[in-house]
């Protein structure tokens, strides 16, 4: 029977049929069914997904898939974004391209995030790969424009440059002019994340003169508005838009130029950029406003009216990230004009101050979920919040996705009853069956925990910090959150017992992270000693933690699970707990 | 307290052995404010609950995790590889691998649990200044920590912001925490200024964290103490008083 099936299906008509399948999930799927099966698909696998670099070592992945074109990696844990991680904790990507340099002559896509990129990578990036097409470095460090002037002069098919949020060495602001003039392939460039001086413009727009298919550009800072226009006028065919500064004088000519540039965009969809904004040039996005699906005001310090004449404009908006100067009044707003809208990011201007220093409450989130039924992401800082809100907003928009509720100041009670959020963030988990994001804020017990593990089964990532009373907390979300991937908890009194009794759970995550809770050296030693398929690292920048009691607390754990074993680019703040690794340094 | 090992494999089917009560942590009123009798079942479904924290049984309990690995021929390198593993049982709550204590319904004891203790000296490691100086609260990234110093009020015209290195806030940030590079060491240390006051109070910590051990007077000359201002500019910190 077996031959039969061998012979009718050759491994060409196999490996034709596998190209139809793209989905990590499904290639994993296909490549369990048999041997031959495996082969096959481990053959024609063009798309890596590393989503933790320390995982699997280079080697590995190249042994497995030596055909690979598009790759991404991921480095820093997510605390890293909040100075939580020291500088020079790893995440080094230089050892990866020089193993694909080698097996993967034809790779195409490089995709990094928070990983720390030296101009060496760039340089070996630019002379190894003769098709390279992709780069995009999300949030990453360690580089300077000498690395993208490297880039730019080698890719002769480049598509995409995006260097979104990353820090850039500024050297030179003539990078941009090491793209060759037989370069045309842009069709999206990204670099917002560069200071003032790191553009030269003419450069800028000579590239995009010559980038007919350019999609999306996103301009750093210092591009003065009176050159947005210039650039709009040569790249009508723009979906997606940022800006650099939006402020000039108020000058009748300037603004009328830059009206009908924007008009000419019959395609543009989505915008951002917006620092220093100068509220009287808003109504030059008027004519394009109605087509906006996208809108990034998060770094505009516009208030509240001038921001809800602009949202009032845009009945098709599906994505608001803006700054809290909005309001409740701008929320309510918000909600009556935007009916599709799917994803709303409200961010602090003022997050260290004591006080509110604008009238944004739980109010303006409670308008939105009345208002957008379709409401899918939320990202809300705020100074009080009551559990009749969150019940509120969890009853309304029940397909919540992802729910991330930052309350200023750390341990905040429901406002009205003075009571912690448990049943609040309770009934978010309840409710919204498909939640795959939640991040906890304000006063909290063990309870909310409790009703995390029972609810929250698709829940893939939790982020907690001041919460919970005890290690009970910790053991339900570890024991009941049954598609749980990354944990990560600050300050919270959690120890050994949930950690040791859940050791095993900790293999199906891809990490945890832990800082400023109560987890034993002697714990972590155990887990290391036990636990040959995780590698737990403990952080301390003050001294090494085996100079002190085993009882003493680490200040920072990361606990992920490894093929590779522990790593050894490892800084002298960090420590493996793994019994292999006998010296600490 | 001493950490025993406490390697078992559970017995198969969970058994719940005791419904934790959640009247015992308080609070009827959350419970009906959802509406629901959801959670008048029992949460917590374990092992045998041992209330024996020293009872141990040894196991070489490493084969059944170590199989689920080698299913796909070393599926490391996939996000899903370990939930596609046939030998992980999705439908448990608790994997059928080891546990390396066995969890005891017992809330942590007020006595002999250090990590109370424990937690106020962790926690007085962050809170610096009376609570205000949070490393990494609120979260919100480096970039739009920049962004944020302005005085809102009609100030549309006045948009010219300081280029500020290290996330410290104008008028009202609390957070007075510096990073510091020495030339020649890859890995920066983070300070908190509000400690410190004066500069040989700075330096003494700064050459501590650096490892650069004090002889006598003479590696004061040696070092020196530059800070960069908001035009980007490295200057001596020396020239300026405190």
């Amino acid at each position: 029977m077996q031959k039969e099936m061998a012979y009718s299906f050759p491994d060409e008509v196999l490996k034709h049929v596998f190209t139809f399948i793209q989905s990590d999930e499904d290639r994993n799927a296909v490549s369990l069914v048999c041997k031959s099966w495996y082969e096959i698909e481990r053959w024609c696998r063009r798309k890596v997904f590393i989503g933790n670099c320390y995982a699997v070592s280079p080697r590995m992945v190249i042994r497995r898939f030596p055909e690979v074109r598009s790759i991404e990696l991921k480095g820093k844990p997510h605390f890293a974004d909040f100075n939580l991680v020291p500088d020079g904790w790893g995440g080094y990507v230089l050892q990866w391209i020089a193993e694909m340099a080698g097996a993967y002559p034809w790779l195409g896509e490089i995709r990094l995030k928070r990983m720390v990129v030296t101009d060496e990578s760039l340089e070996l990036i630019a002379k190894s790969f003769k098709n390279f097409k992709v780069l995009v470095l999300f949030s990453c460090e360690g580089f300077s424009t000498d690395g993208l002037a490297a880039i730019a002069a080698s890719c002769k098919n480049l598509r995409e440059l995006d260097l979104r949020e990353s820090e850039v060495d500024d050297l030179s602001g003539h990078w941009l002019a090491h793209f060759p003039e037989t370069c045309t392939s842009l069709v999206s460039l990204n670099i917002s994340c560069l200071g003032s001086d790191e553009v030269s413009f003419s450069a800028l727009e000579r590239l995009v003169d010559r980038c007919p298919n350019l999609r999306s550009l996103q301009l750093n800072r210092g591009v003065t508005l009176d050159k947005i226009a210039n650039i709009l006028r040569r790249a009508p065919q723009l979906v997606d838009f940022g800006t650099g500064n939006y402020a000039a004088e108020l000058q009748p000519d300037v603004f009328s130029n830059l009206a009908g540039a924007f008009s000419s965009c019959k395609e543009l969809k989505s915008l951002s950029g917006f620092w220093d904004v100068v509220p009287a040039y808003l109504p030059a996005l008027y004519s394009i406003c109605p087509r906006l699906t996208s809108l990034n005001l998060s770094y505009a310090t516009i208030q509240s009216p001038d921001l809800i004449k602009l949202v009032s404009h845009c009945p098709r908006l599906q994505r608001l990230l803006v700054l809290d100067y909005v309001e409740d009044s701008g929320l309510e707003e918000l909600a009556s004009s935007c009916k599709d809208l799917q994803e709303l990011r409200v961010f602090p201007s003022d997050p260290f101050g004591a006080e509110p220093n604008v009238s944004l409450t739980e109010q303006g989130l409670v308008a939105v979920s009345l208002g957008c039924p379709k409401l899918q992401s939320v990202l809300y800082f705020c100074r009080r919040m009551s559990n009749a809100a969150l019940v509120t907003i969890a009853q309304n928009c029940p397909n919540l996705t992802c729910f991330r509720l930052c309350i200023i100041e750390p341990k905040t009670a429901d406002y009205l009853t003075l009571e912690p959020l448990d049943a609040g963030f309770g009934a978010i988990v309840e409710h919204c069956k498909d939640l795959r994001r939640l991040s906890l804020s304000g006063l909290l017990t063990d309870h909310v925990f409790e009703y995390i593990g029972t609810y929250g089964k698709k829940l893939e990532m939790l982020s907690v910090a001041f919460a919970g009373d005890s290690d009970l907390g910790l053991h339900h979300v570890l024991s009941g959150c049954e598609s749980l991937r990354k944990l990560e908890i600050r300050d919270c009194p959690f120890g050994d017992k949930a950690l040791l009794a859940n050791a095993a759970k900790l293999e199906t995550m891809r990490s945890l992270w832990m800082s400023s809770c109560a987890v034993s050296f002697g714990a972590c030693k155990l887990l290391g000693q036990k636990m040959p398929k995780l590698n737990v690292e403990v952080i301390d920048e003050t001294e090494p933690p085996d100079s002190r009691p085993e009882s003493y607390p680490v200040d920072k754990l990361y606990i992920y699970r490894s093929v590779a074993g522990p790593r050894f680019d490892m800084p002298p703040f960090v420590w493996s707990m793994d019994e292999a690794v006998k010296i600490l340094h | 307290m001493e950490l025993q090992l406490g390697l078992a494999l559970p017995p198969p089917p969970l058994i719940p052995i005791e419904t934790f009560d959640l009247n015992s942590y308080g609070n009827y009123e959350t419970r009906e404010a959802l509406g629901s009798n959801a959670l008048s079942w029992p949460l917590l479904k374990l092992g045998p609950a041992d209330n024996d924290i020293n009872n141990i049984h040894h196991h070489n309990s490493s084969s059944s995790s170590s199989s689920s690995s080698s299913s796909g021929g070393g599926a490391g390198c996939k996000k899903r590889s370990f939930d596609e593993a046939p030998f992980f049982d999705e439908k448990r709550n608790v994997p059928k691998t080891l546990h390396l204590l066995l969890w005891t319904n017992q809330p942590n004891d007020e006595d002999d649990d250090p990590s109370n203790v424990l937690h106020e000296n962790s926690s007085s490691a962050i809170f610096k200044n009376d609570g205000e100086g949070l490393v990494g609260w609120p979260p919100v990234k480096t970039w739009r920590k920049k962004v944020h110093h302005q005085i809102p009020n009609g100030g549309a015209e006045n948009n010219r912001l300081p280029a500020v290195e290290n996330g410290i806030g104008g008028r009202a940030s609390k957070s007075t925490y510096v990073k510091v590079k020495m030339e020649g060491v890859p890995i920066a240390r983070k300070i908190d200024l509000s400690v410190h006051h004066s500069f040989e109070g700075l330096t003494n910590t700064v050459m501590r964290m650096f490892g650069i051990c004090k002889i006598a007077d003479g590696n004061r000359k040696i070092f020196k103490l530059t800070y960069q201002d908001r035009e980007g500019d490295w200057l001596l910190a020396e020239d300026v008083p405190w």
